[in-house]
């Protein structure tokens, strides 16, 4: 069951763009995305190049709800060279307001599903959860 | 397509419950409407033509002659009032009393036409395909409703609380059940049900009407049955007369049923669980509660209130012993449903854990329950939302937004559709 709210077309190119680098400048890093104001669509909000995952935290609002995509890139243990791994997150913090989560979870897999290659998926409620330790170590074990 | 969305006509948003029917506007926070499952009815005089055998048949068949619906439905006490409650074990058994919940909540509490809503249903997830399709043909073809959708409670549930994916326990009245949703779909194989709070309930019971070394026997009078009382010291025996004039026409039916109100009050205000897991100079640390009976009767209650909610995460060897069908306990029922998902799922599912339904508002539950997680799996995350309309009505609420959502219209089953595939598209739509 979903929502049916669809996915604007500018998040499936910046998604291509994060992914394949066509715009060939300096490649994207993260993307944020939301709803717009009367939740019928799925909107891009920001896309970044900081490799800052500080950056990257800061732009999850406290007490709202985003659904985002991270390059992320590490060193896989046992000196076996660099991976990256793309990574869906689901920010529903337990203050958000309680329509908002439910659209949000409702729509969340319209967006996945648009965005073709995500490797590891996060649902993230505080910041525990979505710390980078936490998320490395899930994208070290999904392989 | 439909023109039925959130924006021009609002939806109307109906979850039936073993213990109450809720109603309401979809946006509402709220239902509307929250009338008690249960309602009183009085068998219709049997035909003098026919034979009394079948005649005392006949009544059984047909026993809506007057029904007594509502707050003022079972709750008054009427001469030869007998109750009955259409859900058994979560289920609907009966759909003659259906339609007329369904018409009291909406018309006579809503004050709202319901052929001009269209209407989402919330249904357990194991609900029969056969039911959710004869739900269907009431609401298009007795209320004649424009449009309507059936979604699953545990998905519900988890939309609510803001995930895709959750593994939902549901405690209700009578049921209690885990559910995995994954990515917003039911995995049906790891669902895991039993009627574990109806043992609970049991249990309160025995403990009250059972007398103890320190207390008699606890006679569960309801108010409606008593003339008068007299205060009483704590622990005496109490004073009251008893309404000669109403015992003989009191149906069994009733007294079960206002018997049970009795019992579900003191445990609602009484009875307890343990955090840590039963421990006896622990639960005679806790301080007892006192509780006043409509006799005027009132006691304290010390470790006995714990042992109450004991029953929901332990059964003890004797008890599982003496009675095969026991109902599997909250633990038992979460390791059934993990056992059948993947094991990657896990991981997901144990940190998005939602606690929802009235029941799971008995008191300690939820810090007993993460003990209990925390034992087995170390990044387990509870969900409980500490607003108890949220918790008691967490189905409702989902659909409520779900159903207000403009872009929802699209997943409604027109009229127009119902009339031209039949039953058939009920089980498309609604996955």
């Amino acid at each position: 069951m979903s929502s049916g709210v669809p996915v604007n077309g500018d998040c499936i190119q910046s998604y291509q763009d994060l992914k394949l680098n066509t715009s060939k400048t300096e490649p994207k890093k993260y993307i944020i995305f939301n709803l717009n104001k009367d939740f019928t669509e799925i909107i891009v909000e920001k896309t970044s190049i900081s490799t800052k995952y500080e950056d990257f935290l800061a732009d999850l609002p406290e007490n709202e709800c985003r659904w985002a995509i991270y390059d992320l890139e590490f060193e896989k243990d046992g000196g076996d060279g660099k991976r990256k791994k793309i990574i869906f997150v689901s920010w529903v913090p337990d203050d958000a307001k309680i329509k908002q989560k439910m659209v949000f979870a409702s729509s969340r897999d319209a967006l996945k599903r648009a965005l073709v290659g995500i490797a590891v998926e996060v649902q993230a409620t505080d910041a525990s959860e979505i710390a980078y330790e936490t998320v490395l170590e899930k994208a070290k074990r999904t392989y | 397509m439909v023109n039925y969305g959130g924006d021009e006509v609002s939806a109307l948003v109906v979850d039936i419950g073993s213990s109450s029917l809720r109603a309401g506007y979809a946006g509402d926070d709220t239902p509307k409407a929250i009338i008690p499952t249960s309602y009183g009815y009085k068998p219709a005089p049997p035909d003098v033509d026919i034979s009394m055998e079948e005649g005392s048949e006949a009544a059984n068949k047909s026993p809506l002659a007057t029904m007594h619906l509502g707050q003022s439905g079972p709750s008054i006490w009427r001469a030869g009032m007998e109750v009955g409650n259409p859900l058994i074990e979560g289920l609907i058994q009966d759909f003659n009393p259906i339609r007329p919940l369904i018409d009291h909540a909406i018309t006579e509490v809503m004050r709202c036409n319901p052929s001009e809503h269209p209407i989402l249903l919330t249904e357990p997830t194991w609900n029969t395909p056969a039911n959710r399709e004869r739900m269907a043909e009431i609401m298009f073809e007795e209320f004649q409703v424009p449009a309507f959708y059936i979604a699953n409670t545990g998905v519900l549930n988890a939309f609510a609380a803001g995930k895709g994916s959750a593994l939902v326990i549901d405690v209700g009245q009578a049921m209690a059940s885990v559910t995995p949703v994954v990515d917003g779909f039911v995995l049906r194989k790891g669902l895991a049900y039993s009627p574990l709070p109806k043992l609970v309930h049991a249990h309160a019971r025995h403990t009250l009407i059972s007398p103890t070394p320190t207390r008699r026997g606890i006679d569960l009078y309801p108010h409606q049955l008593i003339a008068n009382k007299l205060p009483v010291d704590l622990g005496q025996p109490p004073k009251f007369t008893l309404r000669e004039d109403r015992l003989a026409g009191t149906t069994d039916s009733w007294k079960a049923w206002a018997e049970g109100r009795e019992v579900d009050e003191w445990i609602q205000s009484v009875a307890g669980v343990l955090d840590q897991g039963w421990n006896d100079q622990l639960a005679a640390m806790r301080p007892p509660k006192q509780y006043e009976f409509p006799t005027g009767y009132n006691a304290n209650f010390g470790a006995e209130r714990f042992n109450v909610g004991e029953q929901f995460f332990w059964h003890s060897p004797q008890l599982v012993a003496s009675n095969a069908n026991l109902p599997k306990t909250i633990p038992a029922l979460i390791t059934e449903s993990l056992r059948a998902c993947d094991p990657e799922l896990r991981q997901v599912l144990m940190g998005n854990v939602v606690l929802t339904g009235g029941g799971s508002l008995f008191s300690g539950f939820a810090d007993r329950l993460s003990t209990e997680l925390m034992r087995t799996f170390p990044h387990t995350k509870i969900h409980a939302p500490g607003n108890p309309v949220e918790r008691r009505y967490g189905g409702w609420l989902g659909g409520s937004i779900l159903a207000s959502l403009g872009t929802f219209h699209q997943l409604w089953i027109s009229k127009e559709e119902w009339q031209e595939h039949g039953a058939a598209i009920v089980g498309q739509r609604c996955k």
